[in-house]
């Protein structure tokens, strides 16, 4: 079972997103690296070229690198930008990780990862995808273990993908949260997000916790986290667990996991580890197991 | 010239007759199951309640397109496969569809049966929409609720796929298709389950002189005793961020396209869908009825077209917090 570290979803900027994918690729034993901008086109970003010449430095690690594209795709500049993406992963030889179903035409017959924006709902919907070139499928982040066992039953060429760990991106519009949190419209958003790396919350009229925006993006403020489900995950035969970036210490949750794993250390010590790194807050893992996504099971 | 065609929905026969009476091009309407988007109690048609409202359509030269929009359960597939079977069976004028592996049974067993493409496969883009017209020759996309006329205008240019836009009626902010709001806090998904928000989730608390909106145990908002309390919808919620408490996402108002109609049809789209399945068929009736005036008077003289104030009006009386917005369609929204 391979660790993978999924696209980090929030703004760090160029030198935040770079600084942190060599971290992971040369201090953690994760085996796939995610890289690419998936939530908004605004941001400063890395470009096409940028983001092959940081995949050309990261593979000397020995990993897996996969270039992922945006998740909502809505203006002629971001379809020019995934059309260049897909060109360039071709020339090199990568992945690409499809999000909108764009990326899937224009990367129709290159080698795709199926996205967890993808409505990858039933294996009927693996086998149409699978002829068009996606040999990995990340499903969407709601479903349960019953529901994954399902998908994945009878599929036997495609690789299996499960978000295990880090806050949910559960939804994508066109207008910007953050930039609204400060009376601010999307084409003059001072590029808010930067300022929150793990996203800004959103508590309901209660104070508790619930949402943190993120700019186009919408998501979990508990960080899901599916340690306490590894042996089911290990027993459904799931390829690589996915471990969506956050701002703190990422590299010890990766060698947290990576042991589990491994059998060296037991699931409760780890959500031991895990629950400290996270400040004691709580996680969630409701939909794994066909519960509400915030409760914790 | 070919008008814009008035779209009606259709949560029952009683409706879907309002729609016919009162001016529509179109209807749409799905059956009583998991089968669509609205998969609501005592909503939608039965096969004889579907074939019986085509007739009615029909004998008044309405069309009546069958939607099949969520996507298929891993456990019991067979009911959408078999439900697509119907609209065939049927003799539906179109089938709307957001899974890729329903397109593609669709394509190969009914190959005559035109498909529009659900908002819920969430195809905002022109890369997107001919790839689902390369493999499935699909005839119509209806746009996600996320882009501008502008946009919208540019998307006609790249393509030569029918635009269908929402016009009127509750307004999904989100990426359809693709929104985990409500399951994460109810653990029903709207994607396969065909609902958003349950009502079994909902409830509606009094606390002295204030209201409280819940879904699942989670706070949707709180209203004074001089406000009206919305349905409790995640992305209308009222909650806390940067230190104030605000409508968050969007208010609860009702998308209303009727002010920026000349520019929608400029921009090339074809039809302007009514949203509401879910509701009565008086609402039916009315809005219909307001957008066919104002279709035709558009037509009598382009140039001239302003919205009338009692159309407004009256569209008002029939929305959720008697407000309306032009929501994404105008770029400062976003």
């Amino acid at each position: 079972m391979k660790i993978s570290i999924g696209p980090c979803l929030f703004d760090w900027g160029k030198q935040g997103i770079s600084d942190f994918y060599k971290r992971m690729a040369f201090e953690t034993e994760a085996d796939i690296l995610y890289i690419g901008e998936v939530v908004c086109s605004k941001r400063l970003h890395l470009s096409p070229q940028e983001l092959i010449k940081l995949a050309e430095e990261l593979k000397s690690s020995g990993k897996e690198i996969v270039l992922s594209m945006l998740g909502l795709v809505m203006t002629e500049e971001e379809q020019v930008e995934i059309r260049q993406m897909a060109q360039l992963a071709k020339e090199v030889g990568l992945h690409i990780e499809a999000n909108d179903m764009a990326s899937i035409g224009v990367g129709e017959g290159q080698p795709m990862v199926a996205g967890p924006h993808i409505c990858s709902y039933n294996p009927e919907t693996l086998d149409f995808l699978e002829e068009v070139g996606v040999d990995r499928v990340v499903l969407p982040v709601e479903l349960s273990a019953k529901y994954i066992s399902g998908i994945f039953r009878d599929v036997k060429s495609i690789e299996s993908e499960v978000f295990a760990y880090g806050r949910l991106p559960l939804t994508f519009s066109a207008r910007c949260y953050t930039a609204r949190a400060f009376n601010l419209p999307k084409v003059n958003c001072q590029y808010k997000c930067g300022d929150y790396p793990d996203g800004m919350p959103m508590h309901t009229q209660e104070n508790k916790q619930f949402l943190v925006i993120n700019g186009i993006e919408t998501m979990s403020e508990l960080v899901y986290n599916l340690i306490g489900d590894l042996k089911t995950l290990q027993d459904m035969n799931i390829d690589i667990l996915r471990l969506s970036p956050q701002s703190k210490n990422m590299a010890d949750v990766v060698n947290i996991w990576k042991s589990a794993i491994k059998g060296k250390i037991g699931r409760k010590e780890a959500l031991a580890k895990l629950l400290e790194i996270n400040g004691n807050d709580p996680f969630c893992n409701g939909y794994f197991h066909e519960r509400p996504g915030l409760e914790f099971i | 010239m070919n008008k814009i065609e008035v779209l009606a929905p259709a949560g029952n026969l009683p409706s879907l007759r309002a729609a016919v009476d009162n001016g529509a091009d179109a209807v749409y309407f799905g059956f009583r199951n998991a089968t669509n988007a609205r998969n609501f109690e005592g909503l939608n048609f039965s096969e004889k309640e579907a074939l019986e409202g085509l007739r009615y359509a029909h004998k008044s030269g309405v069309k009546a397109n069958v939607v099949l929009n969520t996507f298929p359960q891993v456990d019991q597939p067979d009911i959408w496969y078999k439900t697509v079977d119907i609209a065939a069976k049927i003799g539906a004028d179109a089938i709307i569809l957001a899974n890729l592996a329903l397109l593609k049974y669709c394509r190969e067993k009914h190959p005559d049966l035109p498909i529009h493409l659900s908002v819920q496969a969430s195809a905002s883009n022109y890369e997107a929409i001919n790839f689902y017209k390369k493999h499935f020759n699909i005839t119509r996309v209806i746009l996600p609720r996320v882009l501008t006329v502008e946009e919208i205008k540019q998307l006609g240019s790249k393509t030569d796929i029918e635009m269908e836009v929402f016009a009127f009626g509750g307004l999904c902010v989100m990426a359809e298709g693709r929104c985990y709001l409500s399951s994460y806090v109810t653990g029903v998904s709207p994607n396969i389950e065909g609902v958003c928000s349950p009502a079994r989730a909902v409830r509606f608390e009094n606390r002295g002189d204030k209201l409280q909106t819940r879904l699942g145990n989670v706070l949707i908002a709180e209203y004074g005793a001089d406000e009206d309390a919305a349905y409790p919808t995640i992305c209308k919620g009222r909650f806390e961020a940067n230190n104030r408490v605000y409508h968050t996402m969007e208010e609860p108002s009702s998308l209303n396209v009727l002010e920026m109609l000349p520019e929608v049809i400029e921009a090339g789209v074809v039809s302007l869908k009514i949203e509401g399945r879910q509701r009565t068929k008086s609402y039916v009736g009315t809005v219909t009825n307001t957008f066919r005036k104002a279709v035709d008077a558009y037509y009598e003289s382009p140039e001239k077209f302003r919205p009338k104030g009692k159309w407004i009006k009256t569209l008002n009386t029939t929305s959720e917090g008697a407000t309306h917005t032009l929501g994404t369609y105008q770029e400062d929204w976003q």
